[in-house]
């Protein structure tokens, strides 16, 4: 089976998966308390004929099974359904927030990745001596310290305290320079690099941490494997030795986890988001759950729920593509 | 062989520092190779075989270390000792660096092949590119040379199809193919001196023939000398020229290989021998040696070998022999660790036999002589002797 045949394969199971989050959001919303009609109206007298008027129009009037029914043929044709509360579809309001979002997330990876790896390393080479127990703490204080303290620290410090770094919201690099006010590209971009520095670190801090942790452990183990010293005694430097020989096999669970935190990623997002009042798919989110926007809820669960879970299988793919010895389900 | 050897060791020590105390793990050993000779160095597990290999290309790693002897190869010091102006013992002025090591020992004149072909390659990369690579450092070709090099030893090997072999990786490989991937490399980086370390170990029998025959034709081919490094008597009478036998980190007995076979002069390499089926001799039942190698932790008083030794007496537990020249045969001594050795002089005759366990013969049975027989040519393996 080659590696198209096989992502294919991989996304035909994923189906499953995404059929039970829906369930769940869907179940979820239901039990929840509070009556989107009424709150529609915020407390405004009408007759029962009104809402009841408004429920046939929402398809509120039907039971469960067939509401959920009618949610998911819709769901399949891409509708994620229609916002009661915002009187808009909810696909409309997700993409416009989606971007800075990504944005946020993509970028607190890349700099979880380009501190943790090089760190990983060196405290892997450095074992037991100073750079590796400095790691250690870094690693530590990184796992246990909430992200959007962190955050608010940071906007203390370099915003509040010594004011070179602004504080609240993102510059999309995506926007024409004139939307943000800005006479050119180049201090377009600028501006959303300062203004991403900040909640970049606070939302990488744990991810750092965490993949700190595991590229020392695989380096570890990767640097006391035979063909390392194999590698040795054919007079291998030793810079060679941490940069290929024992570098690439200890990648691997490097990729899981990145996949696999996605979901905390994205989970953190929220909280950065609004820490550092960015418009993202965050905020978005506790704004609907405030408002018991239940159709916005459960778009974005559903959505959020479909980027871990193409997450995952991103993560097999490349997993089969990186090492050899992962055939893509059958054997030779 | 008049000849200066290829390689020197004299007195070389290799201890580990653990929490539970110094581990001897090599404790004195001497010998030499010399051009184009198959040595062997034999002993059962922990007896300290393959530190002391490790110890010749300086690879020993933490918490062990060299702490003393000197090895020479080729007029080069790899490793010497002086004592300083203070008294303590430092590195000799003579002796190579880490980096000088690396790129002038490491690979280019000494390789390494080991016991297990299954964790020696790299799982990650091609078969053919870490070949390649070895080459290149060690032969300074260019890459598409080393490549051709690469390629044409793989077939020198016996590996059918190495261009389409070169791209695979090497869990694609079966064990006996691995090791021959793993022979490949030793000997296309062109060293004088190859150190097995228990090649053939971890293969099936009918595998581990083919390897030897390879090896033994490679070797004549291409001049190359080996240190072998076995547990398996069958294997040290297949392909060594000289043998050192091995026990709790001190070489017991050193000879020719006929000379040890059949002029032994060590109870130990005795027990071994007999403890082995051989196609040249006819018995009724396989003796084991008695009891279990004792940890080099905290090795026994006086010869390492007494309280296992049939022929031990008083004075074996006082007096701790080093290996002297019993014998001589084809130009090279035959030594061997043994006070009951008349050079020795130390009143082995006069001194009382110990009585203790040694000299208990095991009721092997019917079974066991038949098994031993039924084996034939096959390999005995000195590891576990007691529990046969």
């Amino acid at each position: 089976m080659g590696l198209f045949r096989y992502t294919i394969f991989r996304l035909l199971q994923a189906i499953p998966v995404l059929i039970g989050i829906s369930i769940i959001t869907f179940a979820l919303a239901n039990l929840a308390p509070g009556d989107p009609v009424r709150l529609m109206l915020q407390g405004q007298e009408v007759d029962e004929e009104l809402i009841r008027t408004i429920e046939a129009r929402y398809g509120l009037d039907q039971p469960v099974h067939v509401r959920y029914w009618n949610y998911m043929t819709g769901l399949v044709q891409g509708d994620l359904g229609y916002s009661i509360h915002r009187r808009r579809p909810v696909a409309d309001l997700m993409l416009e927030r989606a971007g800075p979002t990504l944005l946020l997330v993509l970028s607190a990876y890349v700099f979880a990745l380009a501190t943790a790896i090089p760190l990983g390393v060196l405290a892997a080479k450095r074992r037991n001596k100073p750079a590796d127990h400095v790691s250690r703490i870094v690693a530590l204080v990184g796992v246990s310290t909430p992200s959007f303290w962190i955050g608010i620290m940071l906007i203390i410090v370099f915003a509040v305290q010594l004011g070179v770094l602004p504080s609240a919201g993102l510059v999309y690099p995506w926007q024409p320079p004139e939307a943000a006010g800005h006479s050119g590209y180049i201090e377009h971009w600028i501006e959303s690099i300062r203004h991403l520095i900040l909640p970049m670190i606070a939302l990488g801090t744990l991810q750092m941490a965490t993949l700190m942790r595991v590229e020392r452990t695989q380096m570890i183990e990767s640097l006391q494997q035979e063909y390392v010293t194999l590698a040795r005694a054919y007079g291998v430097p030793e810079r060679t030795i941490l940069r290929k020989h024992a570098f690439r096999s200890a990648q691997l669970p490097i990729i899981t986890i990145v996949g696999l935190n996605l979901s905390t990623a994205l989970g953190g997002a929220v909280l950065i988001e609004t820490v550092f009042a960015i418009n993202g798919m965050g905020r978005l989110f506790i704004e609907a759950i405030q408002q018991l926007d239940y159709q916005l809820v459960m778009g974005i669960t559903m959505v959020l729920g479909a980027i871990f879970v193409i997450g995952v299988v991103i993560t097999d793919i490349s997993y089969a593509y990186i090492d050899p010895r992962v055939t893509y389900g059958d054997r030779e | 062989m008049s000849s200066d050897p290829l390689l020197r060791v004299e007195n070389l020590k290799t201890q580990f520092f653990t929490e539970t105390g110094t581990v001897r793990a090599v404790d004195g050993i001497s010998f030499e190779v010399y051009e184009g000779e198959i040595v062997g160095l034999v002993g059962e597990s922990g007896a300290g075989k393959s530190v002391a290999s490790m110890s010749l290309l300086r690879l020993v790693e933490s918490p062990g270390e060299i702490v003393g002897g000197t090895i020479e190869y080729k007029g080069t010091t790899i490793f010497d000792l002086e004592e300083g102006p203070d008294g303590d013992l430092r590195k000799h002025p003579d002796m190579l660096s880490e980096a000088a090591m690396r790129e002038r020992i490491r690979g280019r004149e000494i390789a390494v092949i080991f016991q297990d072909p299954m964790e020696s390659l790299n799982p990650v990369f091609t078969v053919g590119g870490q070949l390649r690579e070895f080459i290149e450092l060690n032969r300074d070709l260019s890459s598409s040379t080393a490549k051709a090099e690469a390629i044409r030893m793989l077939r020198e090997v016996g590996i059918p199809d190495p261009e389409q072999r070169y791209e695979e990786y090497p869990h694609q490989f079966s064990g006996g193919m691995r090791q021959r991937v793993l022979i490949a490399m030793a000997l296309a980086c062109e060293p004088n001196l190859i150190i097995a370390d228990e090649p053939t170990t971890a293969l099936d029998v009918t595998v581990e023939g083919q390897i030897l025959d390879l090896v033994d034709d490679l070797q004549e081919r291409y001049d190359t000398s080996f240190i072998w490094v076995t547990h398996d008597m069958g294997v040290v009478a297949e392909i060594c020229d000289r043998v050192n036998v091995m026990y709790l980190g001190e070489i017991v007995e050193q000879a020719p290989v006929d000379e040890l076979f059949y002029e032994t002069n060590h109870p130990y390499t005795k027990a071994l021998l007999n403890s082995m089926p051989r196609p040249d001799r006819t018995v009724e039942e396989l003796t084991p040696i008695e009891g279990v190698m004792p940890e080099a932790i905290n090795p026994p008083s006086g010869c390492r070998f007494h309280p296992r030794c049939p022929d031990a007496r008083e004075v074996c537990t006082r007096v701790h022999p080093e290996a002297r020249e019993v014998d001589r045969a084809d130009g090279h001594p035959h030594r061997a660790a043994c006070v009951k050795h008349d050079v020795f002089d130390v009143g082995y005759d006069e001194s009382v036999p110990l009585e203790d366990g040694a000299d208990a013969k095991p009721s092997g049975g019917e079974t066991e002589a038949e098994r031993g027989s039924a084996a034939g040519g096959g390999h005995a393996s000195t590891d576990g002797g007691e529990s046969r």
